[in-house]
């Protein structure tokens, strides 16, 4: 009967109401109800409003439309899309190659290159823009390499605030995303399929795109999909290496509106068009990823052949080639950053290696112990916000179904659609009218955080709790348990490593994030990314990587604890 | 403690349980019955994980159906036995005597009891995950069991272990079940374990009892066909029944067939159920292959056995014992022989089958 699934399924949540009336489900959510209301749906009404009223408050869609209207708006909605298709393609072309590598050759380092791939999830953009102008820059490495190298009286390469720049700094930093979600499910389809086309006589890219494309597809697609919106929503690199208005998208248009010319009207009108294209995009993410996929009923991982027995042919020495680029391209700006911030002075004929910077940190007095000291704080409060809000959420949307279930998790959801500009600025047009100041207080850029990072605890939590067999809880319940018991005794602790995943990232985003935190920060508030963009923005590069290095041993911190934990991610 | 079961009901779109039965004080009842007619249904309605549409649940005449699950105090043992991943072996055995409210050191005497009883002592401190199947089967038991159920309810228990394993487990369920006297059902689809298991054996089908008996009598006096055929191999011989005559134990009824004239009783059981077969209608010869003896006699028909010849079809070689196929009139039979000197393919042979265990059925 059991196999047969439907009397099953009927039953479940039936069982359940016995357990946890809708008495207990209300009382439940009332909390992290109210907070939802006041620091995120608030916000973002107010921003809603404000772009669709007229300055006397009425009903219009007048400013919305005379922006789509408008040619210089129409090329900033245009580039933003375009860059990031663009990105995504780059992304996929330079992940597929890494994916396949893990998915069907065992290797020594394969745990390393796999964690590595952790990597975009953890660290911070704004190290990103670091590394890149560090390295590609005019007096970067490669240039000051090849200047030296060849004599050369101008740095060769003139890369840095171009459309080539944002597409590099977006591939380097996504394609791991793709060789981590398309190797999950490329692992998990068994050779055979391929070892039965290759008997039939196919082989190449013919085997590629009539077999494995066909079964690697849905990954790669959610793949791109996700690519494709962290492209769109992209503030920090766009800002720093597109360099001007020519290479402008929607996030950065948003913020000088809102922070330069303090014009809060167009903004939120802006931003309007941003949230539907990034919802529609995010919609169709979310779509492709309940798309069924055949890997479901494959078994486990397959022997594997060895890298190491083919490095005697051409293939094998590509194939180890890529892995050490790929390695190299996903190090390398936490690495060219760490090495920098050792430096005395700019300037690369300078070799004295300095704690300079390092002791100016921590002498304190200065803005930086300060920078570090809030990050933490901040890091610290949204991570123990955003467990208990992410956990709960979770538990309920995993455990209950009723009518409305789907669109509960929908409102739960949102925040992962909506940008984090968008959602700073709805917090400096929103409670402007207040009576007691919201902006400007520490616990608004906490809150803000919390907004952004809760999203990723439910995600983390709810596989979890979906993962757990009813069996389990049943033999629980007939062993004494009621629902309270059920919970903190055996659902909680079964979701341990998930909830350690989930903690552990929200103190990285929280520590690594800036786009709110630029929209909310003022010089008491200043965190460790928006530093970094100072320093940057008045050429203080050794200052930066100094804090940067700072930033990236927390990082490091959260991925350690991630990695151990062993939750998924992504 | 005596389980009840009154006229319980629970309605699904495609599908419809409706039970009426009673499960004595120390008794180990089988369930038993193909997937999907309402087995493991039936055991999830007990345990409280689906409330019924009607009825009501008794256990020693208390009603137990507006229980919670976790306030029946009923040991499950469950098919991927559900072992709390995150507990070791003793902390799992002991988690229904802590939701329970049992004192540590009681807990710490019963905890050992058990572990002894499945034959594990030494294993508290090992981690679920780290052991057998078979261990964890045991640990399943022996957790079920722990805060003294009134009522043990196992779920296929044995279906995902291999043969040997199955069968040196089921004795070691049937001496803890014995030694606690623990009122048991016990659900399977596997019809040995069923016989070699059961105090009593209920047959279900699409949601309803059709037989419950002890072992011998479910075998040997299959209430209809279906229960005739779930259990045991059968052979099948259509035809019409032309007239009924007094033999020494009994009315015999004399079946025309595709392979001549047979005599066969209809056994009480159905007979009490239903009205008497009535000269005309269509009906089903049933016997069972192992009661079939071959003989070298030409083919007839005496008042106490049916002759039956025809060319042997293929035989199979199963050690102890021999399966020949032989075919008559379009029919294959399949006969169950013991003996030694037995008939090659394609050689004509009789066989012959007792008049009593020669059973009607209506068609």
């Amino acid at each position: 009967m059991g196999k047969t699934g439907q009397p099953l399924e009927l039953a479940l949540p039936q069982g359940r109401r016995t357990s946890s009336g809708s008495g207990t489900l209300f009382l439940l959510l009332l909390a992290p109800a109210v907070f939802l209301l006041l620091f995120f749906y608030f916000p973002l009404g107010s921003v809603l409003v404000g772009g669709l009223t007229d300055s006397s408050g009425r009903f219009t869609l007048g400013i919305a439309a005379s922006l789509l209207g408008d040619p210089y708006y129409l090329r900033i909605i245009g580039f933003t899309v375009w860059q990031a298709i663009l990105s995504t393609m780059l992304s996929v072309l330079m992940g597929l190659p890494g994916a396949y590598l893990l998915a069907r050759y065992d290797f020594r380092g394969k745990r390393l290159i796999q964690a590595l791939t952790t990597v975009p999830f953890v660290l911070p953009s704004i190290i990103v823009v670091l590394g890149f102008v560090r390295f590609f820059g005019n007096n970067g490495i490669l240039n000051r390499s090849l200047m030296a190298l060849f004599r050369l009286e101008e740095p060769p390469l003139r890369i840095l605030y171009s459309l080539q720049a944002i597409l590099l700094a977006h591939a380097f930093y996504n394609f791991p995303v793709v060789v981590r979600v398309v190797s999950s499910l490329w692992r998990r389809i068994h050779p055979s399929t391929e070892e039965a086309a290759r008997s039939l006589g196919a082989h190449g890219l013919r085997l590629f795109f009539r077999i494995s494309l066909p079964q690697i597809l849905p990954a790669l697609l959610s793949a791109a999909a996700l690519v494709f919106i962290f492209c769109l929503l992209s503030f920090a690199i766009v800002l720093v290496l597109g360099g001007g208005p020519r290479y402008t998208t929607l996030e950065v248009e948003v913020y000088r509106l809102a922070k330069v010319s303090l014009d809060l009207k167009t903004g939120s009108a802006l931003a309007l068009i941003g949230a539907v294209i990034s919802l529609l995009f995010l919609y169709a993410y979310i779509k492709l990823q309940q798309r069924s996929s055949f890997a479901e009923q494959m078994a486990e991982d397959a022997e594997k052949p060895r890298l190491a027995g083919m490095l005697g042919s051409v293939r094998g020495v590509f194939y180890l080639l890529y892995l050490l680029l790929m390695a190299l391209v996903i190090l390398a700006p936490m690495i060219t950053v760490i090495a920098y911030s050792f430096q005395l002075r700019s300037g690369w004929a300078q070799q004295a290696i300095s704690l300079e910077w390092y002791r100016r940190i921590l002498s304190g007095g200065g803005p930086y112990l300060r920078a570090v000291v809030n990050s933490l704080f901040f890091a610290c409060l949204t991570m123990l916000l955003s467990l208990p809000l992410g956990t709960l959420l979770a538990y309920v949307g995993a455990r209950s179904r009723f009518t409305g279930s789907r669109l509960l998790e929908a409102v739960m959801m949102l925040p992962i659609g909506i940008s984090s500009i968008i959602l700073g600025l709805g917090y400096l047009k929103a409670y402007r009218q207040l009576p007691w100041r919201i902006v400007g207080t520490w616990y608004s850029i906490v809150f803000a955080h919390t907004v952004i990072a809760y999203p990723f605890v439910i995600r983390v939590a709810s596989a979890t709790f979906r993962k757990m067999k009813s069996s389990l809880t049943e033999a629980a319940r007939s062993l004494g348990a009621g629902p309270w018991r059920l919970f903190w005794r055996l659902e909680l602790p079964m979701a341990r490593s998930a909830l350690i995943t989930g903690a552990a990232f929200a103190f990285g985003i929280s520590v690594g994030e800036i786009n709110a935190s630029l929209m909310l920060y003022n010089e008491r508030l200043i965190t460790i990314p928006v530093m970094i963009y100072r320093l940057i923005g008045s050429y203080n590069f050794i200052g930066a990587c100094a804090m940067g290095s700072v930033l990236m041993l927390f990082c490091f911190l959260a991925f350690l604890i991630i990695d151990r934990a062993g939750g998924e991610i992504g | 403690m005596a389980l009840r079961i009154r006229g319980i009901e629970k309605i699904y779109p495609d599908f419809r349980l409706e039970l009426d039965l009673e499960v004595h004080q120390g008794e180990l009842l089988i369930l038993l019955g193909p997937s999907g007619c309402g087995k493991t249904t039936t055991l999830r309605l007990i345990a409280g994980f689906i409330d019924p549409d009607s009825g009501a649940l008794d256990m020693d005449s208390r009603r137990i159906d507006n229980l919670p699950a976790h306030r029946r105090r009923i040991g499950i043992v469950f098919q991927d036995y559900a072992l709390f991943p995150h507990l070791n072996v003793w902390d799992n055995i002991g988690f229904g005597l802590r939701m329970q409210g049992w004192s540590p050191g009681e807990a710490r005497r019963r905890i050992g009891e058990l572990l002894g009883l499945i034959s594990l002592e030494g294993y508290g401190k090992r981690k679920v995950t780290r052991l057998s199947g078979g261990e964890q089967q045991r640990v399943a038991l022996a957790r079920a069991l722990a805060p003294q159920p009134q009522l043990l309810l196992l779920d296929e228990p044995l279906s995902a272990l291999d043969a040997k394993l199955r069968k040196s487990l089921r004795s070691e369920i049937r001496r803890i079940q014995r030694e606690l006297a623990v009122t048991t059902l016990y659900v399977t689809h596997d019809q040995e374990e069923a016989l070699v298991l059961g105090d009593r054996i209920a047959v279900m089908r699409e949601g309803h009892i059709e037989q419950i008996d002890t072992p011998e009598r479910i075998y040997n006096r299959p209430a209809n066909l279906f229960v005739g055929t779930f259990l045991g191999q059968a052979n099948l011989l259509r035809g019409r029944l032309t007239g009924w005559f007094a033999g020494r134990d009994g009315q015999i009824a004399v079946v025309e067939t595709g392979v001549g004239k047979l005599s066969a009783i209809q056994p009480a059981e159905t007979r009490s159920a239903k009205a008497k077969l009535q000269v005309g209608q269509e009906v089903v010869v049933f016997f069972r292959p192992e009661h079939c003896s071959l003989d070298r006699q030409p083919s007839g028909r005496t008042s106490r056995s049916n002759r039956i010849s025809g060319r042997v079809a293929r035989t199979e070689y199963l050690g102890s014992h021999r399966l020949i196929e032989v075919e008559a009139a379009d029919q294959r039979f399949t006969l169950d022989l013991v003996d030694r000197l037995t008939p090659a393919g394609g050689d004509e042979v009789s066989f012959s089958v007792s008049v009593h265990n020669c059973w009607l059925f209506p068609r």
